[in-house]
């Protein structure tokens, strides 16, 4: 596999390192005000005329150690051995996420299925219901990786397309085949759990309405004091850890999706069962650092000998860890890129949501608030 | 450098090095204010997490206090309950041990420590029952295998069932324990001394085969007894039963009281016991009765030998409370096989011969023969024929008249009764009197012939009197005043003109009664007259304590006539009387000499064949209506 890295700046237009003489796959990340007129998508599809190209809108991009909102981060690759496939739905709204991923599966599946990588809407989707749909389908045997789109701070509208411009209600994914790929995978948080365990008292879905019988957005308020102005982006100052009753070391993180101030409820990206533990969360800059880098190693366990292989390293991070770190952000990137090494080129964007299988479990689940690693490369062989 | 700044300032240094201080200043100032706002976010959070935590805190600490409270209360709860469950335990009559399912001691009350004379030590939860048991054996308090009763204890807990044992004690006591499993695991035993209940059991068992005055067998024990000696008879040895009776022991509690009856009747007992082998009974079987079932007879004269050796021990003079008591006993004797091989059989047997016995006179014995069977029979069958002859209306009054020597007119006449029984024909008074005495039909008999002699005597001249015999039976029966009222009222019959005849006997016996109930009928105006005078002891004393109206001579005196010793009986007799204001009836006059000889001796009435047999109501009404002398008819 050859990746070339490719970057577009407002003034200089895209430059391209490296070389992929006839790419398959071209991935892109840019800010929704840059990509929303499909100026950017048709610049790529002139400059990589067969390839797969797949982008979306974000909370900001990551190109090798650098953390930008101006600039295009995107990635072509040329594979040696691997097919791609790439699969793209619309989505009505968050009820319709188990549905569409059942659809993405479907588009997907097949024996020699190596690898699935998503980008969906980050506001019209419940997360966690679009990967039950996608690995209800395909398994847990198939890594599926990926993320939600991102709108900056702002939580209005995300972008998703494969091989047209990027659009709102959006979920595109690539699929990989054959035994060449490989598809190394890290996901990890570094939040630091603080205050008291608190139980769910009352949630829908993803919709959380108590906890220990008062309303979420109170405590959160409370929480936030003046930075309560920026909810519902302020909300992921103050992470939610999740843990079911019985199985309390199994644990999830949640970040908030919108707020809704007559209800006093809470929209999270994945679900908040009812009757699960919860815990707030808040980050230390060195500990989320030190977090980014235990999911760069965790991609890189069963890293093979790759011989003339590139690798690439995809690297989705929630937008809250970003708004908390302001210009530190790039301590986290920095951190992972130490652990992947020079030779691997580093992409990646701040999202709404990080798609990974868990580090204990193995099951493919929604993380919200971590630093997600998906490395790719072809075997030597 | 810091690498944040190291940053900032190769972001803000242009490609020709020069550096723009304006950019710079932006990007360090925007990095003061992210440290200031994660700071500020930092102390906030810290602040209401310690807030929280302390909210949290207290009221954790709140709860602690709440259920330690609650703890508390339901710990004195629970101290109240065991002190009234200690009350209760303490102050049952039970001992109460409870085991776990290990078979060790749960918890126990003193009561059951006391019964067991235990050691705290020894009773004390924890301890096994294999240890109470040894400690049992040890202090010899009972004796038990102990593994053996471990594991049928262990055994009756595993089934559930409700299981008992009594277990005598070796100072005597009995405790009943009853065990019962609980719910889950383990059983209670309760322990009660029913030593007292056991005893009273016993007694009672006693009592329902022994006499309680002489401490004898009674006829139950007699009759096992009897079987059990049967038993050896169909293996070729004989048996002996003996029926006993005190002769007149009913004088003797009469004349000395019951208390020294009482105490006869124990001492014929210690008699009778002397009398008898080892392997013979001695059971008292009813008043004064006694029945001795003599075993190891190889000859006839073994029963007789003992039956005379009873009556000599018997006969031996009695001291009762310084009274010298003399009795003498009968005896009927029935022999197996001879007479039977079955208890009851061998029993009637031997009643019958005691009957016998007595019938022939008392202070004898009498072996049963086959014909007693046979009198008793008939017997029966005519005891129950004169218990319907008054409801058939099979009596009759006989009259016989009574002659007034003095101017040859009937002045009265004796009632006498008849028996015609339908198939018997006429029955003899002498048959069937004794009967009637002996099965209590004396006082209703006795009833009808006054009533009807009352009646009878109210259809003839005014100057004729009825003269009525009455049993010593009759008159202490406390009705005979009345009885004798109604006779008189329902007739009309003057009282002047009812003579009732008693004899000597009478007066022998509950004197007193006997006098006092003579007083009434003398105040009634009714005649008393002595029967058969000169047959019994002929005592003046007799005489001289009740104011007879007439004596009557017995007949052998009169039949004795003409010799010397008659006539001067006869003389005294009529001499006594006179004195006495009494007048005198020679009875059984049968020819015209006797009749001219009482005349001369003074004798104010006689009666007999010479004038007439006793006749039936309608030849007597004839013959008043022919108004007749002796002289006249002349018969014999």
């Amino acid at each position: 596999m050859r990746a070339q890295e490719i970057v577009w700046r407002e003034t200089e237009g895209w430059s391209r390192t490296g070389a992929a003489a006839d790419a398959g796959v071209v991935l892109y990340f840019g800010a929704r005000q840059t990509l929303a007129d499909g100026a950017r998508y048709n610049e790529l599809r002139t400059l990589y005329p067969n390839a797969r190209i797949i982008g979306c809108s974000t909370g900001g991009q990551i190109q090798t150690d650098d953390v930008g909102d101006d600039m295009v981060a995107g990635i072509a690759l040329s594979f040696d051995a691997t097919k791609i496939k790439s699969a793209i739905e619309t989505i009505a709204g968050p009820e319709s996420s188990r549905t569409c991923g059942e659809a993405i599966g479907r588009a997907l599946q097949a024996d020699d299925l190596s690898g699935i990588f998503v980008l969906s809407d980050g506001l019209n989707v419940n997360g966690s219901h679009l990967v039950a749909g996608i690995t209800g389908v395909i398994g847990d045997r198939v890594p599926l990786t990926g993320g939600l789109a991102g709108d900056g701070a702002l939580f209005e509208q995300t972008l998703v397309g494969a091989d047209c411009a990027p659009r709102s209600h959006t979920i595109a994914a690539l699929g990989f085949y054959g035994s060449a790929i490989r598809i190394g995978h890290g996901s990890a948080g570094g939040w630091d759990v603080f205050g008291p365990r608190r139980r769910i008292n009352r949630s829908y879905g993803n919709i959380l309405h108590e906890l220990d019988g008062e309303p979420a957005l109170d405590l959160y308020e409370r929480y936030l004091g003046d930075d309560s102005k920026g909810l519902p982006g302020s909300a992921l100052l103050f992470p939610l850890q999740i843990s079911h009753p019985e199985r309390p070391d199994h644990e999830l993180v949640r970040t908030v999706l919108s707020v809704d101030r007559a209800a006093r409820s809470m929209t999270f990206a994945g679900d908040v069962p009812q009757g699960w533990n919860a815990r707030l969360m808040r980050g230390n800059f060195d500990r989320l650092a030190a977090g980014a880098a235990d999911a760069a190693r965790l991609s890189q366990l069963r890293a093979t000998d790759r011989g003339e292989s590139d690798q690439v390293a995809i690297l989705v991070s929630c937008i809250g860890r970003r708004l908390l770190m302001g210009q530190r952000v790039t301590d986290e990137v920095e951190a992972a890129g130490a652990e992947l090494g020079a030779r691997t080129s580093r992409l990646g964007f701040y999202s709404y949501g990080e798609i990974s299988p868990h580090a204990v479990s193995g099951h493919c689940e929604l993380h919200n608030q971590t630093m997600t690693v998906t490395a790719i490369s072809e075997s030597a062989g | 450098m810091h690498k944040l700044f190291a940053k900032q300032l190769a972001k803000a240094t242009g490609p020709s090095g020069k550096v723009d201080i304006e950019k710079l200043a932006v990007m360090v100032g925007a990095a003061y204010d992210d440290a200031d706002n994660d700071r500020r976010r930092t102390d906030r959070s810290m602040s209401l997490m310690i807030e929280e935590v302390d909210q949290l805190n207290r009221g954790l600490e709140q709860q602690v206090d709440e259920r330690t409270a609650a703890l508390n209360e339901r710990e004195q709860q629970l101290r109240a309950q065991n002190l009234r469950l200690d009350a209760a335990l303490s102050n049952m009559s039970q001992g109460l041990a409870m085991f776990d399912g290990d078979a060790r001691l749960l918890i126990c009350n003193q009561r059951y420590i006391e019964m067991y004379g235990l050691s705290p030590d020894v009773a004390k939860p924890g301890a096994s029952l294999r240890d109470l048991l040894n400690h049992h054996s040890l202090n010899n308090v009972f004796t038990v295998d102990t593994d053996k009763r471990v594991s049928e204890v262990l055994e009756s807990i595993d089934n559930g069932k409700r299981t008992g044992l009594v277990i005598e004690m070796l100072d005597g006591r009995t405790i009943a324990v009853v065990r019962q499993g609980m719910p889950g695991d383990g059983w209670v035993a309760t322990h009660e001394d029913i030593t007292d209940r056991r005893r009273a059991e016993q007694q009672i068992a006693h009592m329902a085969r022994h006499d309680a005055l002489t401490e004898l067998p009674n006829r139950v024990q007699l009759r096992e007894h009897l079987a059990i000696a049967l038993e050896r008879v169909q293996r070729g040895e004989h048996v002996a039963v003996h029926y006993l009776d005190l002769d007149h022991f009913k004088t003797v509690n009469d004349s000395l009281g019951h208390p020294v009856g009482d105490e006869l009747l124990k001492a014929v007992a210690g008699r009778l016991r002397h009398c008898v082998g080892k392997t013979d009974t001695v059971a008292r079987v009813g008043g004064d009765e006694f029945a001795i079932v003599q075993t190891g007879v190889d000859r006839p004269t073994d029963a007789a030998a003992l039956a005379q050796e009873i009556r000599e021990a018997i006969r031996a003079p009695f001291d009762i409370n310084g009274h010298v008591v003399i009795v003498d006993a009968s005896i009927g004797i029935s022999h197996a096989p001879t007479d039977g091989i079955e208890t009851n059989v061998l029993l009637k047997n031997a009643d019958m011969a005691l009957y016998r016995a007595k019938a022939d006179g008392r202070g004898t014995y009498r072996f049963f023969e086959p014909q007693m069977d046979a009198r008793m029979h008939e017997r029966r069958k005519l005891e129950l024929a004169l218990r319907s002859a008054l409801s058939n209306n099979e009596f009759e009054l006989y009259y016989q008249p009574l002659i007034e020597l003095n101017g040859d007119d009937v002045s009265g006449c004796e009632a006498l009764i008849r028996w015609h029984h339908p198939e018997l024909g006429m029955v003899p008074p002498l048959d069937f009197i004794p009967l009637a005495e002996e099965i209590g039909l004396i006082a209703q008999i006795g009833e009808w012939v006054i009533r009807r002699a009352c009646e009878d005597a109210a259809t003839w001249p005014d100057h004729v009197k009825v003269a009525v015999n009455l049993s010593p039976i009759q008159l202490t029966s406390q009705s005979l005043v009345s009885v004798v009222m109604n006779a008189l009222a329902r007739s009309r019959l003057q009282p002047q003109r009812l003579e009732l005849e008693i004899t000597e006997a009478v007066l022998m016996r509950n004197t007193e009664e006997v006098l006092a109930t003579l007083h009434q009928l003398r105040s009634l105006g009714v005649r008393i007259s002595m029967d058969d005078f000169g047959t019994g002891y002929s005592s003046l004393s007799y005489l001289r304590s009740f104011p007879f109206d007439k004596i009557k001579i017995d007949r052998s005196f009169i039949k004795g006539l003409p010799d010397n010793d008659s006539i001067a009986i006869v003389r005294a007799v009529t001499g006594l009387a006179r004195s006495l204001s009494m007048t005198t009836t020679a009875e059984g006059v049968e020819t015209h000499q006797q009749l001219d000889q009482v005349r001369a001796l003074g004798c104010t009435e006689m009666q007999g064949y010479v004038f007439s047999p006793p006749m039936r109501l309608n030849e007597l009404l004839l013959l008043f209506a022919r108004d007749v002398s002796p002289h006249a008819t002349g018969t014999a």
